[in-house]
């Protein structure tokens, strides 16, 4: 089932933040959603999870460091029953394995608390916690960049082998083209507020039509940097 | 977990041993001739030279500093206090009846300040600036601002002289309890008001807060499990200062209300110059100090592990 939202929007304190946007996610979906830093891309994400949540559908969040996702005085059984009984769903032993296991904490002790856990495993265990739910959408608001490069390509990649037989549809949002780049097929590109451009990654990448998507682009290429 | 606790214990020793050389320190060289002042206090008379040798040798009191300061610390550590300079009798059975008096009124005083100052301070919170959480932080400063004798003795004038509903003086029966323990425990809630609500807020503005709402997790659930034990470390840590307080308020409280307990206690002790009632006493609330930190220490670690090690 295709998701489609129409007219988000958000004013924060009498300034617009977004303007009515409107978007349709196909199941499966792999997008990217970049822009600058505050041209509401996280503001569309939350909009976004707000919307299709009220539609019923099961939308799952992963904020961009495990600080922001974890409680450090509660143990990570604690924060996994809690993410089930959010759900409305019995504790299943089983569904916990498997998640593990395809996000390679399996060995990472539940009785601890998150600091006892390395950041590269927070970050799994948070993604990890967002799949219970078997959620029709992922939004993941700059999920890597609490962690070095070779962690957070490690991460997508469980990620991605674990969502390619399902439908789960990626929402990325970042503002590191480069991590989206290889990743999504689709590239909304966000400034003050609208998606200035949506079209599939490789021809973006190949000819932007803005100036914001253009400087983007070009921050990929070290050489040519427009500043 | 091992280690930090010996850590806390050796911790607790360091300050029993620096309250007990402090306080036979100071009470040595205090100005005047405490033998005299023992053997005046004994006699009722003026007494002559040689008895007041007599008594300053029976009191230990010539035997030179460290002789006395062993004297009556190596008792005190198999939980002797030694006896009255002034009446011989034993120090403890006296120190324990004015502290079964004490303590009752301190608890009382925090149950109170708890009852009042939690509700007061969750429905402050429930929406922060409204006139609710004005009116919560304007009493609680008020609260705080009012000195204990002033407060008892308005509470004396209303609840026992203009109502007569209550006692004012003495410690007959339970109702004697109500005013002073009503005292304490306003100057309590104020204070405890405070700190509850803040560390609510603060709990609540967690970085982590806003991803676990959007979790789908209930506001109750919220409320119990993550704002609870964030708020409680701040709260916890002035509990102890607040019941090292009471303990300490109490004392003008007896004072003011007639009550017999720790007040009266120490301000004969002190009158009459009987050394190891006054040590008996400082002793007694250091121990109950550094219990009392002992186990908000313990408190600390079980809700948060990070606490005195190197993740804190």
């Amino acid at each position: 089932m295709t998701l489609s939202v129409s007219g988000l929007s958000a004013v924060r304190s009498g300034r617009t933040i977004l303007f009515p946007t409107s978007l349709e996610i196909e199941p499966g979906a792999r997008i990217g959603l970049v822009g600058a830093s505050g041209s509401g891309k996280s503001t569309l994400g939350h909009a976004l999870i707000d919307t299709l949540r009220a539609q019923g559908s099961c939308v799952a969040h992963v904020p961009q460091s495990p600080d922001e996702a974890l409680d450090p005085l509660r143990r990570m059984a604690f924060h996994w029953r809690e993410a089930e009984t959010a759900l409305g769903l019995p504790h299943d032993a089983d569904r916990q394995q498997a998640l593990f296991r395809a996000l390679k904490i399996e060995t990472g002790d539940l009785r601890k608390r998150p600091w006892g856990w390395s950041r590269g495993m927070q970050q799994r265990f948070v993604i990890a916690m967002a799949l219970i739910g078997a959620p029709n959408l992922l939004v993941m608001d700059e999920p890597t960049s609490a962690l070095d490069p070779i962690v957070a390509a490690r991460t997508m990649v469980l990620l991605e082998d674990y969502l390619a037989a399902r439908d789960t549809a990626l929402v990325l949002i970042t503002h590191d083209l480069g991590l989206a780049a290889g990743r999504v097929t689709r590239l909304l590109v966000m400034n003050a507020g609208r998606i200035i451009e949506d079209r599939p990654t490789s021809e973006l990448l190949a000819a932007p039509r803005t100036t914001q998507a253009a400087s983007l682009c070009a921050h990929r290429n070290w050489l040519a940097l427009p500043c | 977990m091992t280690r930090s606790l010996l850590g806390l214990f050796l911790r607790a020793f360091v300050v029993l041993t620096g309250t007990a050389l402090a306080t036979f320190t100071l009470l040595w060289n205090a100005p005047g001739d405490p033998a005299l002042a023992i053997a005046m206090a004994r006699f009722d008379a003026v007494v002559p030279a040689d008895v007041i040798d007599l008594v300053r040798a029976e009191a230990g009191l010539d035997a030179g500093f460290w002789a006395a300061f062993r004297g009556w610390v190596v008792p005190l550590i198999s939980g002797n206090f030694g006896n009255s300079s002034v009446t011989g009798r034993p120090v403890w059975p006296d120190l324990a009846s004015a502290t079964s008096y004490t303590v009752p009124l301190a608890l009382a005083g925090l149950a109170i300040g708890l009852a009042i100052s939690i509700p007061l301070a969750v429905l402050a919170t429930r929406h922060p600036g409204s006139w609710l959480d004005r009116f919560a932080v304007g009493i609680a400063s008020l609260g705080a601002a009012i000195p204990a004798y002033w407060l008892g003795l308005l509470l004396i004038l209303l609840f026992a002289v203009k109502l007569a509903w209550l006692p004012a003086m003495g410690a007959t029966t339970p109702s004697h309890v109500i005013l002073p323990a009503l005292t304490l425990g306003l100057g309590v809630a104020a204070a405890l008001t405070r700190i509850i609500r803040s560390g609510i807020l603060e709990a609540r503005g967690q970085p982590f807060m806003p991803a676990l709402k959007r979790r789908g997790i209930s506001e109750h659930a919220l409320a119990r499990e993550h704002v609870g034990p964030h708020a409680a470390i701040p709260v916890i840590t002035v509990f102890g200062l607040e019941l090292a307080f009471l303990l300490e308020g109490a004392v003008m409280v007896e004072v003011i209300f007639g009550r017999p307990g720790l007040g009266s206690f120490l301000v004969g002790a002190i009158e009459a110059r009987d050394f190891p009632k006054v040590q008996g006493v400082v002793i007694l609330a250091a121990l109950l100090f550094v219990g009392i930190n002992l186990v908000i220490d313990v408190i600390y670690r079980l809700i948060d592990p990070r606490m005195g090690t190197q993740n804190a």
